[in-house]
């Protein structure tokens, strides 16, 4: 007999072995919380969205001169609009990773699933993104606003010789990349752990269709 | 949710429990990891149970979500010790069903498909469950050619396997 025949026959003789769980037995496992992929990307997107709100958050709350500063700031017209738009900005996000988690269903089949899922995955990546993005941006321009409100240390900078000032930039290059690398290495580790074997059955499905 | 609901769905998942033992006899090698999964595609079936409209058999329909659940959603339990030996008990082999050579070759079989890919398994499991390609195909979200042409690979993969 062909091995694959001898295999369905004893698959087909195997069902009387396994467990045979009660309805008592079953009804407690319902009430049990899932441990799915899908659930701990909620959470981490969850955690991400407050994390990056209470970084630009806290420090308005912690200390005086920076609140002091930001109401002086307040006045001006592109700060009213930057800030407008960094709410609009998380809303939308919020918005669409909503609409995202809402069309992720275990009824799919096991391709559309996992698409779900990866798009899911690439909003909160673009979310991050962002973020890094205004770090980016915000490093050197918190170091420029300095300049313009500290008097000292803005004589200080201009009477640096040419050396002294390539170490400064060199610096703050420095501090703004490293920041930048720490939380994109932090990132690949947390999705790279988490949707390995996802996309490598991902990939598995799609390199069939090519 | 309401006691109705839970009540059906709970009877009907007694009647249908052994799809859900088969699709962990595959994805899992031990005792604690089948008793798992098992939990873990419980959940993802009661969780959709409300969209469940009864066009489809129920039983067609666990298909689907335990092997989603085995494929894509479920994260193994990283406080259960992982091994790769998978476990002779869960594979006992009624010895006196079958001569010896039937017997070495089962489990030669078994130990084969655990070294198959999630994917491969899952046509394995599609295969051993007599379904068509046109449920394959829906399952996996491939097309039915994709399907058939994969479906030979696997089982020239396992004829390798056993006939080196």
């Amino acid at each position: 007999m062909d091995e694959l025949e001898l295999l369905k026959k004893d698959w087909n003789r195997s069902e009387t072995s396994y467990t045979n769980y009660s309805e008592a037995e079953i009804y407690p496992m319902i009430k049990k919380k899932s441990s799915s992929i899908v659930k701990t990307l909620f959470y981490i997107s969850i955690a991400e969205m407050v994390f990056w709100i209470l970084i630009n958050v806290v420090p308005y709350y912690l200390s005086s001169n920076y609140r002091k500063e930001i109401e002086e700031l307040s006045h001006h017209t592109w700060y009213i609009l930057l800030t407008v738009s960094g709410y609009f900005i998380i809303a939308g996000f919020i918005w669409f990773l909503y609409k995202s988690y809402t069309t992720i269903s275990v009824t799919d089949s096991a391709k559309k699933l996992m698409e779900s899922i990866l798009r899911t995955r690439k909003i909160v990546k673009y979310y991050v993104i962002y973020n890094l993005f205004l770090a980016f941006i915000s490093i050197p321009l918190s170091f420029y606003l300095m300049l313009q409100e500290d008097q000292q240390l803005a004589t200080e900078v201009s009477n640096m010789n040419s050396g002294q000032m390539a170490i400064l930039i060199a610096l703050i290059t420095a501090v703004t990349g490293l920041f930048i690398f720490v939380f994109w290495i932090f990132y690949r580790i947390l999705y790279g752990i988490l949707l390995k074997r996802l996309n490598r059955n991902y990939q598995e499905l799609k390199k069939l269709e090519d | 949710m309401n006691k109705a609901l839970e009540h059906s769905f709970v009877e009907q998942l007694k009647e249908n429990q052994n799809i859900i033992h088969k699709v962990c006899r595959l994805y899992t090698n031990n005792k604690d990891a089948h008793n798992d999964l098992f939990q873990e595609i419980t959940i993802q079936l009661w969780k959709a149970y409300p969209k469940f409209r009864g066009d489809s058999k129920f039983s067609t329909w666990m298909y689907r979500v335990g092997l989603n659940t085995a494929i894509t959603l479920y994260r193994k339990n990283k406080r259960r010790i992982q091994t790769s030996e998978f476990d002779a008990l869960q594979f006992k082999i009624k010895a006196e069903e079958y001569d010896d050579t039937e017997e070495e070759q089962l489990k030669l079989m078994y130990s084969a498909i655990h070294q198959l890919n999630d994917i491969e398994k899952a046509l394995v499991f599609l295969y051993l469950e007599d379904k068509d390609y046109k449920e394959i195909s829906a399952t996996l979200g491939i097309s039915e050619v994709n399907a058939r042409v994969k479906m030979n690979r696997v089982k020239n993969k396992l004829r390798t396997i056993l006939n080196p």
